[in-house]
């Protein structure tokens, strides 16, 4: 079942007097259970198209749609319930709330989730359970290790059920172990729950993983092999 | 609900300390200011309160309860004439220097009445009985006198305008705006101490009225009666003693200026501090953001950090207020905090915090939440 579907996707950047044209049409498509790799050089345009998918940045022109629904992607300031229904985040610098443990940073996302109470709490326990930090649920950032830190934002990612995740270099500062763990934590939580998984990378490892390794060259979205 | 405004404002517990004591501090200075303020007022109009009289009859523009201007006393006769009138004395207040035992001088602002009984005045008696004082050379003097006075017992003797007067009372929180100690004497005796102004002289006529009459009616006939008179109900003059204070002194304007120096020190703080909290967690923010909250929810947590802020700032500056109270007591002085103000300052506090956040409020509205992808 396809969750994003984004066809001819447009976005230029102004550069003082220059007009940069970062994506010239790009279309991809993301489906339940599929893991997606989208590489590129650095500056090729993956972080700007990964701001367009997860409804952060709007988009010059194209067609988005996400869960049947299409956005208006020119309007990216009215796109906050999207991104609050269907889209879950992983960042490479993991973003979590250092004043909140473990468990209370999922339960807060489930929270801004519209889920609340003995409810947000048994799925914030259920998820940070799946990604094996059961022994580390009343722990503050600062005392988990990086990779620790990781399973805790795919922790918050999942919770809610939100079809797609968009992950940004999840494994840049992980060591390689630790990388590896968390992409296998990835590959099985997206089959297992049924989600969408896009993944901008540099990593080779994640092609591994992958069912799909797309890539941005000059404005456009190819697929390559695996 | 995880409460995280209140977990990120707490997670920096020196600088939410700094805050908190800044407002506290700018609450307890507007509280005790004010607080002051308002119990000087209360002293300019606390005899005019305490009697029961529900007309006062004075010289035309007469400024204040402590400057009477004497008048004819036989006017009484004229009010008490009156329908509706169910009583109408002459009162003289009035100013004496005393001879100190110690040879100084000091003066004395005082209340004479030929029946203080009739009036419950003074209300307030802690030793002797007002109805002595017809009898003789006496006077009541209230306790703060001692301040000026130095010590003094019942049945000592001072001399007022050179005539020896004996002490056979004392009593309680009977101070005026000038704080010359207050004494109650009879009316005729009042009358022999300042002969040359108030021979045949009064400077009020207080008038109770029956529990029938219309107090409108009644006044316009003793306007009629006495048209070179003033004629004032109880809240009127109460008002007009309070004003001429607070304007003549430049009261009101140092307060204001107290006030809102207060209010901006407060402001100032919180608006510096949650500005500085709201720069350093701008990341989150913009997490916050990109997880779906709005614009305007991200205001709310902001808003909820500088209103936590203000109300435990607002405990500290109320016991720091009333803490200081016991001391302001020792010091004769009278710092008056009704739970109207204390409600009212909670409420600027609250507004004031809230509006130091707009500069925060303008950060995080323009924030991208793109921000969480560039590192």
């Amino acid at each position: 079942m396809t969750v994003l579907e984004a066809c001819d996707v447009t976005k230029t950047y102004r550069e003082g007097p220059h007009e940069v044209e970062v994506l010239r049409g790009v279309s991809l498509s993301l489906s339940r259970g599929e893991v997606v790799a989208l590489e590129g050089p650095s500056g090729s345009g993956k972080t700007t198209l990964l701001c367009i998918l997860g409804c952060l940045l709007g988009a010059g022109g194209g067609r988005l749609t996400i869960e049947g629904r299409e956005v208006d992607v020119r309007r990216p300031g009215r796109l906050w319930s999207i991104r609050r229904r269907s889209i879950g985040f992983v960042f490479q610098q993991y973003n979590l709330f250092p004043s909140l443990t473990a468990m209370e940073n999922v339960v807060y996302s489930l929270n801004i989730r519209g889920w609340r109470g003995a409810r947000a709490r048994r799925e914030a326990e259920r998820v940070v359970d799946a990604v094996g930090l059961s022994h580390r649920r009343n722990f503050r950032p600062r005392d988990l290790s990086g990779g620790q830190k990781q399973r805790v934002a795919i922790a918050r990612a999942l919770a809610g059920a939100a079809p797609m995740i968009l992950a940004d270099e999840p494994t840049g500062n992980l060591d390689s172990d630790s990388g590896a763990q968390v992409l296998e934590l990835f590959r099985s939580l997206a089959r297992q729950e049924n989600r969408a998984l896009l993944i901008v990378t540099h990593d080779p490892a994640v092609r591994s993983i992958a069912d799909r390794v797309v890539a941005i060259r000059d404005g456009f979205v190819i697929p390559l092999e695996s | 609900m995880v409460d995280l405004a209140l977990k990120m404002l707490l997670d920096d517990k020196g600088r939410f300390f700094v805050t908190v004591l800044g407002v506290g501090f700018a609450v307890a200075l507007v509280l005790i200011q004010v607080g002051l303020f308002f119990g000087l007022l209360e002293n300019a109009s606390i005899t005019i309160e305490k009697l029961d009289a529900e007309l006062w009859v004075m010289a035309r523009n007469t400024a204040n309860v402590d400057f009477g201007n004497p008048f004819p006393e036989t006017y009484v006769q004229r009010v008490r004439s009156i329908p509706g009138v169910a009583r109408a004395d002459n009162l003289i207040v009035w100013y004496a220097v005393v001879a100190l035992p110690t040879g100084a001088k000091e003066s004395v602002i005082y209340y004479a009445l030929e029946d203080f009984g009739r009036w419950a005045f003074p209300w307030n008696v802690l030793e002797g009985s007002t109805a002595d004082l017809r009898r003789g050379r006496f006077v009541m003097l209230d306790e703060s006198a001692e301040r000026r006075f130095g010590p003094f017992a019942v049945g000592d003797t001072r001399e007022f305008q050179g005539l020896s007067l004996k002490i056979i009372g004392k009593t309680r929180d009977a101070r005026s705006f000038t704080t010359n100690p207050m004494a109650f004497i009879d009316y005729q005796l009042a009358q022999r101490l300042s002969p040359e102004e108030l021979g045949d002289q009064t400077t009020f006529i207080i008038v109770k009225l029956e529990p029938w009459a219309d107090p409108r009616t009644v006044r316009a006939e003793i306007q009629r009666r006495l048209p070179y008179n003033d004629v004032h109900t109880q809240a009127e003059w109460t008002s007009i003693s309070r004003r001429y204070w607070i304007e003549s002194t430049g009261l009101g304007l140092t307060i204001f200026l107290t006030v809102s120096l207060g209010a901006l020190v407060g402001v100032v703080i919180v608006a510096q501090t949650l500005y500085a909290s709201t720069t350093e967690h701008l990341a989150e923010f913009g997490t916050i953001k990109a997880l779906g909250e709005r614009d305007i929810d991200v205001c709310g947590l902001i808003a909820e950090q500088a209103m936590f802020a203000a109300a435990l700032g607002f405990a500290l500056g109320l016991v720091l207020t009333f803490g200081l109270d016991p001391l302001l007591v020792q010091l004769d002085m009278k710092m008056s905090v009704t739970r109207g103000m204390a409600a009212l300052v909670f409420v600027a506090t609250q507004v004031l915090c809230l509006s130091a956040s707009i500069v925060s409020f303008r950060k995080v509205r323009s924030l991208d939440p793109a921000i969480v992808f560039r590192g």
